[in-house]
């Protein structure tokens, strides 16, 4: 792989769950994809994608939610 | 920002069964050598090394409280060293290798009131959902229709003198949490009506373009409610699948109307027909709380018809095949609708596209 | 403190030989919840529907299955039965418990929840049925410590399931439980972080007799079979055909669906070439004859109950697989598919579904398998064929 990290993805990743915050919802599938889009095939591909959602969902910066399929979100403003 | 919470035990998965076998099976594991039916509810596995293992099944409503599930416990504590174990149909079975407590076992079960049977050419426990006790999407309550069945059924589940094996399979909507689109009889809660929306909360609630393209025949269309982006259905075009109520909690279909469906003839196992899917047998019974009286006698009626015709070791679904469809609806007295003839994607291969016609009618 | 209300209707089906959930219910009753909960079943039995909201973001920390959210619409009349989150819990293969584990799983759940199960749900997992928001990080962390986790739920893998095999029944081609056992802790990931388009269920049955019913209700069905001859022993053919509890003529060799039997009132004889392994004659006559010793197990894909594009029954995947641990091939097997249908399965779109979309041809190119004839009923009758353009050159 290139030069980006897991946690970097992590990060575009987070950026990309805000944007979309309210407006659509993304599956894992839809993250991998975008992120595979946007950084690269040479520097990212599904086992980062996979381990930079569990980095943010174990950490609580996102969080699962289900509406007829499983969807990856902000978590609610209480901690 | 939260603070980044403690890392913790997750992932272990299920516990080994091993911790939970009795002996007799660690010690016969892969050696059985046949088994026997010697009564209703009780089955003796013979293995290669001579051991007897007595298997004895009671029937349970599948939603158990934890004073039940107790009281399981403490009868396996006294009868089977501790040991016992669940059905893929929500039978109990009680596991013992000393056949003379076989009989002790059988009177404490009917005396706490678990009717001991499903074995054999019997009707065993009912597979079945949730229903009104607890699912979004039901069209009917799971757990009273299965207990007014049962009630009328239960000779059947106490003896092994059907033809065949009979399962019975409850789904309380077409998701069919079940396999009821494969089981003898089938008894299928249905909605009648295309979903209702709460328009002042679907687009807080809903994804728009996602609710559009759940729906398999595009009968959901984008609409401008007293201001605000909702929904609209195409009622003509609508199938009443519940897709788009799946993925948008502001639309249901439930309605005092919805009712029960009955469909007959599938099955799972491979013996001699290969398995086959339910058909239909009655498009529509009414919800009649707390005893479906209707859903009842339609039960029974097609238990008896096929106990008085059908031939041993023939499943419902080959007795029909057997004697064609039109002395299906003939014996059992069930009036053959529109409904009855498929008008999904390929209907067409449910058509009657040949001559072999048994006696036509004049 | 939560009023009891009158509950008549639910009260009629008290009565009657089969046990009674409406008992259950009132055996659980002392909690408020339950208390509650039987208030809503009444209405329910008053006005002919459901009461019941779906969904939302309820969950323990980190995973995205094995909570279901349900929110009652009559909150403001019962407000103990407003939360009722469902938790599924793996199952221990084949379902076997001693009663201590079973009172080490009543009392978590009588401290944190409703005190209602199910043994089991439709998909194999224990139900815990009836959880407050706000207890689903304790009953979770009590499970762990007893040793049980979280089953799925949404676009995960389902807890695998399995009849019990070897350990009571001597028809059992392949270890079942030891293969579920293997596949849970292996495939734990997808269990619980929803990475699917869609459920994915996984079933295994020992014989073609299919006791979990794998062909109709899971993605991937592994049901048991043998390569060789059926085993006969002769001696108890003799003693079924003098016990006159079977007619071998009637009841055996005239039902065997590929006709494949004879019968001379004295031996038996299979034409084992022509035997599709139905299981008919070895159920009929169990000591007398057994599945063959070579064997293995069928894979099939993509069974499903009607949501969304109707029912489908699995079918042939890899006609025959032995089933050894560490299973390599079926890991390999399955990891491809969920690769496969992940990058290109739609929201909500089952594989058999996927499969039927795609065509099962581009299915198997793509996960590398080779076509062969046991996979259709008979092949094509329609002329359109997609011909690769490479084929189309002279």
């Amino acid at each position: 792989m290139g030069s980006m990290t897991v946690e970097q993805v992590a990060e575009a990743m987070y950026a990309l769950v805000k944007e979309c915050h309210g407006k659509r919802n993304l599956r894992a599938t839809d993250l991998t994809k975008a992120m595979i889009d946007k950084i690269g095939a040479e520097s990212c591909d599904k086992q980062m994608c996979k381990e930079a959602i569990r980095l943010l969902v174990d950490g609580g910066r996102c969080t699962y939610a289900y509406l007829g399929g499983s969807y990856i979100v902000l978590p609610p403003e209480t901690c | 920002m939260c603070p980044a919470p403690a890392k913790r035990k997750t992932d272990i998965g299920a516990p080994h069964y091993d911790k939970f076998l009795p002996p007799i099976i660690k010690r016969n594991y892969g050696n059985w050598r046949h088994h026997e039916l010697p009564r209703p509810g009780v089955v003796v596995h013979v293995a290669e090394s001579g051991d007897k293992l007595y298997s004895v099944r009671a029937g349970s409503p599948r939603l158990l409280s934890i004073e039940t599930l107790r009281l399981f416990a403490a009868i396996a504590d006294e009868f089977s060293d501790g040991y016992l174990r669940f059905t893929s149909r929500n039978n109990v079975e009680f596991l013992l290798a000393d056949p003379a407590k076989v009989d002790p076992l059988i009177a404490r079960l009917k005396q706490e009131g678990y009717p001991v049977g499903g074995t054999g050419a019997s009707i065993t426990n009912i597979v079945h959902t949730q229903g009104w006790v607890h699912c979004n999407s039901a069209a009917s309550d799971a757990s009273g229709v299965v207990k007014s069945v049962m009630d009328e059924l239960l000779p059947y589940f106490e003896s092994m003198t059907l033809p065949a094996r009979l399962r019975i399979a409850f789904a309380c909507c077409l998701n069919m949490c079940g396999a009821v689109h494969c089981s003898d009889i089938s008894i299928l809660g249905m909605h009648r009506r295309p979903p209702k929306i709460n328009h002042a909360t679907l687009a807080k609630n809903c994804e728009i373009p996602t609710t559009i393209a759940s729906c398999p025949t595009g009968a959901v269309r984008p609409a401008t409610v007293d201001g605000k982006p909702s929904l609209e259905i195409i009622e003509e075009q609508c199938v009443l699948c519940g897709n788009c109520c799946a993925v948008c909690p502001s639309m249901s279909l439930n309605d005092p109307g919805d009712g029960i469906s009955i469909w007959v003839g599938g099955k799972v196992s491979n013996a001699r027909r290969e398995p086959m899917f339910s058909k239909l047998a009655i498009p529509y019974l009414p919800n009649n709380p707390p005893r479906w009286p209707e859903v009842v006698s339609a039960v029974k009626n097609l238990v008896e018809v096929y106990a008085a015709h059908a031939r041993r070791f023939e499943r419902m679904g080959e007795w029909i095949e057997r004697i064609g469809w039109p002395r299906f609806f003939k014996l059992t007295g069930i009036e053959f609708t529109k409904h009855h003839i498929d008008d999904f994607r390929h209907a067409g291969e449910s058509f009657k596209r040949s001559v072999h016609l048994r006696r036509p009618p004049a | 403190m939560t009023e009891k209300k009158p509950t008549p209707l639910l009260d009629n089906l008290e009565a009657g030989p089969w046990p009674s959930f409406v008992k259950e219910l009132k055996k659980s009753a002392k909690s408020p919840m339950v208390q509650d909960l039987l208030g809503v079943l009444e209405r329910s039995y008053e006005d002919k529907m459901g009461h019941w909201k779906h969904g939302g973001l309820v969950g323990v920390r980190g995973y995205g299955g094995g909570v279901i959210g349900r929110y009652n619409e009559l909150a403001r009349e019962f407000p103990d039965a407003a939360e009722f989150h469902t938790v599924r819990i793996n199952q221990p293969a084949g379902w076997f418990y001693t009663s201590d584990v079973i009172r080490t799983l009543c009392d978590i759940w009588e401290r944190h929840g409703s005190g209602l199960t199910n043994f089991h749900g439709a998909t194999g997992d224990i139900i815990f049925l009836g959880a407050r928001t706000s207890e689903i990080e304790a009953v979770f962390g009590e499970l762990i410590e007893a040793g049980f986790d979280l089953g799925g739920s949404g676009s995960c893998l389902r807890t695998p399931s399995c009849c019990c095999g070897m350990a009571r029944c001597e028809w059992a081609c392949y270890d079942t439980m030891a293969l579920t056992y293997d596949l849970t802790q292996t495939f734990q990931d997808e269990l619980h972080r929803p990475s699917f388009p869609y459920k994915f269920k996984i079933k295994s049955s020992g014989c073609p007799n299919d006791c979990v019913a794998a062909i109709a209700r899971a993605d991937l069905s592994i049901i048991g079979t043998w390569r060789d001859d059926i085993q006969v022993d002769r001696t108890a053919v003799t003693q079924y055909a003098a016990g006159g509890q079977i007619d071998i003529a009637a009841d055996v060799v005239a039902r065997c669906p590929a006709g494949c039997m004879t019968w001379d009132g004295r031996s038996i004889g299979i034409d084992n070439e022509s035997c599709v392994r139905c299981m008919h004659c070895i159920n009929a006559m169990p000591k007398a004859l057994a599945p063959g010793k070579d064997r293995g197990a069928t894979v099939l894909v993509g069974g499903k109950a009607t949501i969304l594009g109707g029912a489908l029954l699995s079918s042939v995947l890899v006609p025959f697989l032995r089933m050894e641990p560490p299973y390599d091939d079926l890991k390999e097997l399955i990891r491809a598919i969920w690769d496969l249908w992940g990058d290109h399965g739609k929201n909500r779109e089952r594989v058999g579904e996927f499969i039927q979309r795609i065509g099962l041809g581009n299915f198997l190119e793509q996960i590398g398998l080779d076509p062969q004839p046991e996979m259709v009923a008979q092949p094509r009758t329609n002329p359109y064929i997609s011909y690769e353009p490479k084929e189309g050159r002279p």
